[in-house]
């Protein structure tokens, strides 16, 4: 099993109010469902933003493994190694 | 005494905000507010110091619930929205209804998927009630065009009424408890069986607080001529309970067609009630001319009001929300529609004016004396 790691998530503008304006959030966790588990326990309010009361990551949310989005490498289960940084990014959507 | 008018509208980019002295004649427009997302319900309530309350439809982010307590010059998101169980398996979509409770801080939501939460602390938290959103039907009701949505909470003392497409008509006896389906004399026409148990498509239900009894429904219409199963069902659309929502009867007949979306009953009288009939394929104003129409004697007739109203070339829709009366002693009515209009009919719909003409499509309009 892998080792949790020390990362960084990055939280886009409209979601900063909910964690008293940080853009970067720093934490430990193993892999992407770890690290929105994380957020959950310690940031309730930013957690509800971007995953529904199913836990599943909201439709025009798209989360980034640094560079790469989750669903091209192993969704919540991508793993996380440290440095890494876990970008929350609306979808380009409009109307 | 009132001395302002409070107008909330809820469009697809944000809560707008318009304020009046009591003559109602010059509205000054604030907003947008909550981020520029979709709003289908809002609250003013005038209890005490009064509050605004309005959904916050963010398709990125989820649901929120937006409160203002300085008349809607500025809002903020109140410390959580409704939520399902984790282990539910429903999440929520849309927040349909926000409806004042018995406590100066007691609110009822009714959300997409069709369920009805509570909240006693000015919507900081929310508590599911189970009694209609676990009701053994909850999971055989089906979305309609809008979604599956509970719109319509409708409080009398321990009776409560929901409104739900597709879900039909909910009574609770009990001060929200448990609930029974209360359909009878309810009509559907997009199942084979006219006059089913539940799963009607009601668009909303309004009542008058001096009138025990009295409700009036305005239901998914405009099947006068089918001609499958079960027959044509004409009149369905537009009905009315002496008792309680126990059994309903048309109040069709006399209107241009019985498809609509709002209805509103006047605040000074219980015979009093106005619609906004809609051409049921297009679901806009039929012949291109909009017209309120109004019944002085609980639907037994109907006089068209269009005075002020455009006469031809308009195909807009009136949504379920979108038209609501202020309680001064001459009421004035206000529609909102998907074009972005918001016209205020004042002495009772008799004169039509535009108050705004180009904003966002309009969702919902609710007016408040404070």
């Amino acid at each position: 099993m892998k080792r949790a790691a020390q990362i960084t998530v990055f939280v886009p503008g409209p979601l900063r109010e909910c964690c008293a304006g940080a853009a970067e959030l720093s934490l430990t966790a193993a892999n992407v469902r770890a690290a929105l588990a994380e957020l959950e326990r310690t940031r309730p309010a930013l957690h509800r933003s971007v995953c529904d009361e199913t836990g599943a990551v909201r439709r025009h949310i798209n989360l980034f493994v640094n560079e790469q989005h989750m669903r091209d490498c192993n969704g919540l289960d991508t793993p996380l190694s440290s440095g890494d940084t876990v970008v929350i990014l609306p979808a380009v959507s409009g109307g | 005494m009132a001395n302002r008018i409070i107008l909330t509208i809820g469009t697809k980019k944000g809560l707008f905000v318009a304020e009046s002295s009591s003559a109602r004649e010059r509205f000054q427009l604030r907003g947008p507010f909550g981020s520029g997302v979709s709003v289908y319900s809002a609250l003013v309530d005038s209890r005490g110091t009064p509050r605004i309350y309005a959904s916050s439809c963010n398709p990125f982010f989820g649901m929120k619930v937006l409160r203002s307590t300085d008349l809607g010059r500025t809002f903020k998101q109140t410390k959580a929205a409704p939520a399902f169980p984790k282990d539910d398996g429903r999440a929520l979509a849309n927040i349909w209804s926000l409806v004042p409770g018995d406590g100066k801080k007691e609110l009822w939501c009714g959300v997409e998927p069709a369920a009805l939460f509570h909240s006693s602390d000015g919507g900081d938290s929310w508590e599911l009630v189970p009694g209609i959103s676990n009701h053994e039907h909850a999971r055989k009701w089906h979305p309609g065009n809008g979604g599956l949505c509970m719109h319509t909470i409708v409080r009398d003392g321990q009776r409560m009424h929901l409104g739900i497409s597709t879900g039909g008509h909910y009574l609770s006896e009990d001060g929200g408890q448990t609930f029974a389906a209360s359909n009878k004399g309810v009509g559907a026409g997009f199942v084979p069986d006219p006059y089913p148990e539940f799963g009607q498509c009601v668009h909303k239900i309004a009542r008058h607080k001096d009138a025990p009894g009295r409700l009036y429904m305005q239901n998914h219409g405009g099947w006068s001529e089918w001609s499958g199963p079960g027959g044509p069902r004409p009149g369905i659309g537009v009905l009315r309970s002496d008792d309680h929502g126990k059994s309903w009867h048309s109040i069709a007949k006399g209107l241009p067609s019985d498809f609509g979306f709002p209805i509103v009953v006047h605040p000074h009288d219980p015979d009093v009630v106005y619609v906004a009939p809609l051409e049921p394929m297009t679901r806009t104003c039929p012949g291109g001319a909009p017209a309120i129409w109004r019944s002085e004697n609980g639907g037994n007739s109907w006089r068209k009001l269009t005075k002020g109203l455009p006469k031809k070339e308009s195909f807009f829709t009136i949504l379920r929300d979108g038209m609501d009366v202020d309680e001064l002693k001459s009421p004035a009515l206000y529609f909102g529609t998907t074009t972005g209009q918001l016209w205020i009919g004042r002495d009772g719909g008799e004169q039509w004016d535009c108050l705004f003409d180009s904003l966002p499509p309009i969702h919902c309009v609710k007016v408040a004396a404070v």
